[in-house]
């Protein structure tokens, strides 16, 4: 939090946010409705984005394979529904199931990507994109019971779209949701957010949590002090890989779906952008950082589907957001090492 | 070639200054110097390399066959008929021989050159193989031209770096950096006899080489270099090894700040046939035994080995041999081990390995004891062990700040805003954090300025004499070994050359850091 | 000793990889029940449609640039010079010209900028190509779903969608579909065989090999074995290393028009989706790997990654009853292969 300064990216996004509130001003739109559904959104795809702050502090660049922890998540919540569990216990019976799933993932995963140092980012990508269709399998052959999630007629396996509306639809959303006037603050949502960071937070301060931070800093220095830097970078992105599939329960409770098949491809870009607004170079990553990146670029997708559908042609929303998306991945590799640890 | 008033800063520190010099045609032109006393600079400004120009350029005039120029890049230094021979390998690996000897002077088929000119045209092959093959017997070498440098000892690979250079009918000037610094001598010897034949069909050569030997052999003249600056310079027949070894290291007067003493204790670290795999700083059979208590001098020339010694014990390369301490051995090298074992190394390159940039000071100051060895922590049990506590270590940092007269702002400053002399004192504060028994230190003193260093000598001088701790200090600053250490070793080729005593006269120095044998009681 | 050395040069990735390709197609060929003639016209149409594309991949990867997934950049520069000519009505053999010099001139052009960007990015070059290739799809689409019709005046209006902006998801090709895949064409007892094809896409071949063996092909290897020492050696590696860029992206500019043009049918949003994954896995397949590749690799592999490719939705069809999951093992095979390819190399790396 210290050094936080304002960078092109952050200023550009500043700018394009202020520029859509006029315009969901001048077409008068709810704003009141926007904020509260902003609130969600951030929490809502907040999580992925924490998740991706070990692997950054740890030096092994931005996690690129995100599908492998959201597919691990993606179990539990299929574990969870298939035995019918709702409310409290089906949220919470998933997230403990992620946890161990995550953790396995995230341990071969590590042991994958301590093998690239340097490359993590392109073995990253492909590591996410080839798990994909080998988790397809899973969903396909896997024996699941509950009728619901099966395909209705003939198709086998899963369908790539699970409603979780009888089971634990909204189950964070609506604790301790506080109506004041027109704004309601979803308490119990933030506070489950806000209870992740506080683990994050006390995380990086810990021995390990430090010496994290140190080998993404100096990995010679670590080694030299004695560090054991494949432990530790294995630590870090076990840990990526437990929020993920955390973060993907906490997103398809509020979305009310589980999705399933290629669908965890279009969720790791946004996260990533996220981190990046929020003014992470790639490197260091301050949690404060994160959560300011999420809401900045939710709130940006929030505004842009109405005000698109008002006065653009409706696919543009989703190019634009693309768009952005990209460029701002594209900014930070490009700019990441001149704007790194400078001698 | 003539030079004239040639300067060249780095980051405003000089590198060279003043320096004139010429060399015929049909020349050979020695230069020899220390560490540091810009033999580098000089040839990397004459081959144009990318360095100079990104580091501000040069100042002076340099003329070549009577033109004056100025070199921008290697491309135009080779055009105008400069070839260097390098001391770290330019060859590619992936290449054959053939290729790298060749590479972008390749013979062409005729027809294709007709067609799509020279860049576009297809290579013939069997020539090029040929031609390579026939430069490779000026050099007295028998090899398959297709195999790949990867492939190749060091010591062909010289002959190949140098057959690629001496195969350009163009060359008018020929640099080169240490040629036989790897070689044998009966190859070195051989190389020679080579470059003496090329020297009487009329080209120039500037040569430069440690060994002060083959220098008296070949050379006409030779110039020698000590600090950026020209110290002295000798025709043929006047060159004789001594005055070549005492001009290179220099009379300086030094106050000797440690008084002499007779060390006859146990040993503390004993290392045979110890080897480190540090690629260009190779240790390479080392016997060599620490006592404790005392303060140890490495020296050598850059490449020789001084700086693994530490990398070595810690782990950080692939290591062979033997090493003892305190009468047990290490079986394996292990930086968490041997630091709780009391040994702590101090690298050369700061930057690098020697601080967190991005952390505090004190971070810095309390990391490596605080992970290693958990001092100032507060534990509440798993998963949240080791929170710092602050108070604690801000009191510890506190009083080593006092005591080190680092110089910040507070103990929350970032150490990359530090100068390089008190990072190297959060180093050695860090080191003394651990209270190690055995301390190795690289370069204590490199890109520190004078008043830092008076200070950051005198650190190590009260470590020793307070606590004991046995000292090792690696270092090409031989004024400095001297006034501090109680023996200075000497080394050649990843080897102890010989062990002298800190009063041991210049001479013998520059011979030793030679590797030549000279006899004790001759004195100048 | 000899035996250890022995067996590493007979499982040196070189050769295990197509073996372990040749043996996987040939056990989903088996399953799939698929005749060979069918798979053999297929794969021999997927050889002349993506030759040229994989082909493109192979200087990047010998000056040391690794897998240029930015050639699907080149593949929409040749789907937009062809959009732009559509869209002025410029038929025939005039039509086809403009089209082949506009998507070349494109592509020089992104080439150029793209070349620049990666100068920016030494060793970190595929995964800035990714992105790029994704940035650039989504500006293609913004440009073709949104700008046609509004910024970008149009005069065929068969092209635009009904509410009068954007391009249709598909665009027929009939002017010019097929106008050069029917040459030559040998019919041996139902394998059909258009020979012209196969000439033009060895043609390509036969060109990269040429100038990879050319002072300028020296240059591009010698920068690829080792940035700074090829700078010593008086080598502009940054303007060598833009050449190579434009050069990679025309012919995959190239090799994209052949490949729609065998189509026959534009799919103006989709076609040139997974290009890039595609044949640089198919280059892979054939033994090359992110360091080093050479013309046998990707004639080689596109026919092993083609061969599975095609039969293996059909076995997949056969053996569990449901042919999405040969499509998954396809895709995993994929994205697998390059997952591995970047693995392995860099332990190889490290020693």
């Amino acid at each position: 939090m210290k050094n936080f300064s304002i960078k092109p990216p952050q200023v550009i996004i500043l700018i394009f946010l202020i520029v859509l509130i006029g315009l969901a001003y001048v077409l008068q739109m709810d704003l009141i409705v926007l904020f509260n559904e902003s609130l969600i959104k951030l929490v809502m795809n907040g999580v992925l984005v924490l998740s991706l702050i070990p692997m950054l502090n740890a030096g092994a660049g931005m996690n690129f394979g995100l599908p492998v922890g959201i597919t691990g998540g993606l179990v539990g919540l299929c574990i969870a529904v298939n035995f019918r569990l709702t409310g409290f216990s089906g949220f919470f019976m998933s997230l403990l199931l992620s946890v161990p799933i995550c953790g396995m993932l995230g341990w071969l995963y590590g042991l994958i990507l301590n093998r690239v140092k340097g490359r993590e980012e392109i073995a990253g990508t492909f590591i996410g994109f080839s798990v994909i269709p080998l988790m397809n399998y899973f969903w396909t052959l896997a024996p699941f019971q509950n009728r619901q999630m099966l395909y209705p007629i003939g198709g086998q396996g899963l369908r790539p779209k699970i409603s979780l509306e009888p089971y634990f639809y909204n189950v964070l959303d609506q604790f301790c949701l506080i109506k004041i006037g027109g704004i309601e603050i979803p308490l119990g949502l933030l506070a489950f957010y806000g209870l992740i960071c506080l683990f994050l937070y006390l995380f990086f301060r810990s021995k390990v949590g430090r010496a994290i931070i140190a080998t993404g800093e100096n990995e010679a220095f670590s080694k030299l002090s004695g560090i054991d830097i494949a432990g530790i970078r294995l630590i870090a992105v076990i840990l990526s890989t437990i929020l993920a599939g955390i973060g993907i329960c906490v997103y398809s409770q509020s979305y009310g779906f589980i999705q399933l098949y290629d669908e965890p491809l279009s969720m790791y870009f946004p996260a990533i952008s996220a981190v990046l607004i929020g003014g992470s170079t790639g490197r260091r990553t301050y949690i404060f950082e994160a959560v300011l990146g999420a809401y900045l670029l939710q709130t940006i997708y929030l505004l842009t589907v109405p005000i698109a559908n008002q006065i653009l042609i409706p696919e543009v929303t989703e190019i634009l957001r693309t768009l952005i998306t990209y460029s701002i991945i594209l900014y930070a590799l490009l700019y990441r090492d001149k704007r790194g640890i400078v001698h | 070639m003539e030079i004239k008033n040639l300067s060249k800063r780095y980051n405003g520190i000089p590198a060279l200054t003043n320096i004139s010099l010429s060399v015929k045609a049909g020349e050979i032109h020695g230069i020899v110097g220390a560490n540091g006393s810009g033999k580098s600079t000089l040839l990397n400004i004459l081959s144009g390399s990318p360095l100079i120009r990104e580091t501000g350029g040069y100042h002076g005039e340099i003329s070549f066959a009577g033109n004056r120029v100025n070199l921008k890049n290697c491309a135009e230094a080779i055009r105008m008929g400069i070839g260097m021979v390098h001391q770290e390998f330019a060859l590619l690996p992936d290449l054959t021989i053939a290729e790298n000897i060749k590479l972008s002077r390749e013979h062409t088929h005729k027809f294709t050159d007709r067609l799509f000119g020279p860049k576009y045209s297809f290579i013939d092959r069997k020539r090029n193989d040929e031609s390579a093959a026939r430069i490779l017997q000026k050099l007295r070498l028998h090899l398959d031209v297709d195999v790949k440098i990867i492939n190749l000892s060091t010591n062909t690979r010289q002959f190949v770096e140098i057959a690629r250079v001496i195969d350009r009918t163009d060359l008018k000037l020929l640099l080169l950096d240490e040629p036989t610094a790897v070689l044998s001598r009966d190859d070195g010897l051989n190389l020679i006899a080579v470059f003496r034949e090329m020297a009487q069909n009329g080209l120039g050569i500037l040569f430069i080489s440690h060994r002060l030997e083959e220098m008296q052999q070949i050379c006409d003249r030779v110039t020698v270099f000590r600090d950026g600056a020209i110290v002295s310079s000798y025709e043929q027949g006047e060159i004789s090894i001594k005055n070549l070894a005492r001009d290179m290291i220099g009379h300086t007067v030094h106050k000797a700040t440690a008084p002499k003493r007779e060390i006859k204790a146990r040993p503390a670290i004993s290392f045979q046939q110890f080897s480190v795999k540090m690629p260009g700083e190779e240790i390479n059979g080392l016997d060599l035994t620490v006592f404790e208590g005392e303060i140890l001098g490495l020296t050598s020339l850059s490449g020789h080995g001084k700086l693994a010694l530490g990398y070595g014990v810690m782990g950080m390369y692939p290591t062979g041999g033997e090493v003892i301490y305190e009468n047990k051995k290490i079986d394996r090298m292990d930086a968490k081990a041997n630091i709780l074992n009391g040994i702590y190394v101090l690298p050369d390159d700061r930057q690098a390995l020697g601080i967190l940039p991005e952390h505090s000071l004190a971070d810095n100051i309390i990391f490596t004891g605080n992970q290693i060895k958990n001092l100032f922590s507060i534990n509440f049990g798993r998963p949240f062990s080791g929170f710092i506590d602050r108070k604690k270590a801000n009191a510890h940092v506190h009083q080593l700040v006092r005591n080190f007269e680092i110089k910040c702002a507070s103990l929350k400053q970032k150490s990359k805003e530090l100068s390089g002399g008190n990072q190297q004192k959060v180093c050695i504060a860090r080191a003394l954090t651990l209270n190690p028994k055995l301390l190795i230190v690289a370069e204590p003193t490199r890109g520190i300025d004078i008043s830092a260093k008076e200070k950051i000598l005198q650190m190590l001088l009260d470590i020793n004499r307070t606590n004991h701790t046995t000292i090792v200090i690696a270092s090409s600053e031989l004024d400095e070994l001297k006034r501090v250490c109680d023996r200075i070793a000497v080394m050649v080729d990843g080897k102890i050359f010989k062990i002298l005593l800190p009063d041991a006269s210049e001479t013998e120095f520059g011979l030793a850091l030679a590797g030549e044998e000279g006899t004790k009681n001759e004195e100048f | 000793m000899r035996l250890r050395q022995r067996a590493e040069q007979l499982f040196n990735i070189e050769h295990i990889v197509p073996v372990v390709f040749l043996f996987l197609s040939f056990f989903a060929w088996q399953v799939s029940g698929l005749t060979g003639t069918f798979v053999f016209n297929q794969v021999l149409t997927r050889f002349i449609r993506d030759g040229i594309l994989v082909l493109s991949l192979i200087i990047p990867v010998v000056a040391g640039m690794g897998l240029n997934f930015a050639i699907i950049v080149g593949a929409m520069s040749a789907q937009a010079a062809l959009l732009f000519v559509i869209s002025c009505q410029v038929a025939g053999l005039g039509g086809i010209l403009s089209v082949i010099f506009l998507s070349i001139s494109l592509s020089v052009v992104l080439g150029f900028a793209i070349g620049h960007v990666l100068n920016r990015v030494k060793g970190k070059e595929m995964i800035v190509t990714i992105i790029i290739g994704f940035l650039a799809n989504s500006v293609y689409q913004l440009v073709f779903l949104a700008g046609f019709g509004t910024i970008i005046p149009v005069a065929n209006k068969e092209i635009i969608l009904s509410r009068g902006i954007g391009v249709r998801n598909a665009v027929d090709l009939s002017m010019y579909r097929n106008t050069i895949d029917k040459f030559w064409l040998l019919k041996i007892e139902g394998l059909e065989i258009p020979l012209f094809m196969i000439l033009v896409v060895l043609l390509f071949g036969g060109m990269i090999y040429y100038l990879l063996h050319t002072r300028f092909g020296r240059e591009v290897k010698a920068a690829g074995s080792g940035s700074e020492k090829a700078e010593v050696a008086g080598i502009n590696v940054n303007l060598l290393r833009i050449k190579v860029i434009i050069l990679s992206m025309v012919l995959a500019a190239l090799g994209q028009l052949v490949y729609l043009q065998n189509i026959g049918m534009f799919d103006v949003y989709t076609a040139h989706m997974n290009a890039d994954i595609f044949s640089c896995a198919a280059l892979l397949a054939g033994g090359a790997s992110i360091k080093s590749a050479k013309i046998r690799h990707a004639l080689i592999g596109i026919f092993l990654f083609h061969t599975l490719f095609i039969v293996s939705p059909q076995a997949g069809q056969n053996l569990f009853h449901n042919a999405a999951l040969g499509e998954y093992f396809r895709s995993f095979v994929a994205y697998g292969t390059i997952a591995f390819a970047l693995i392995i190399n860099v332990k190889r790396e490290n020693m």
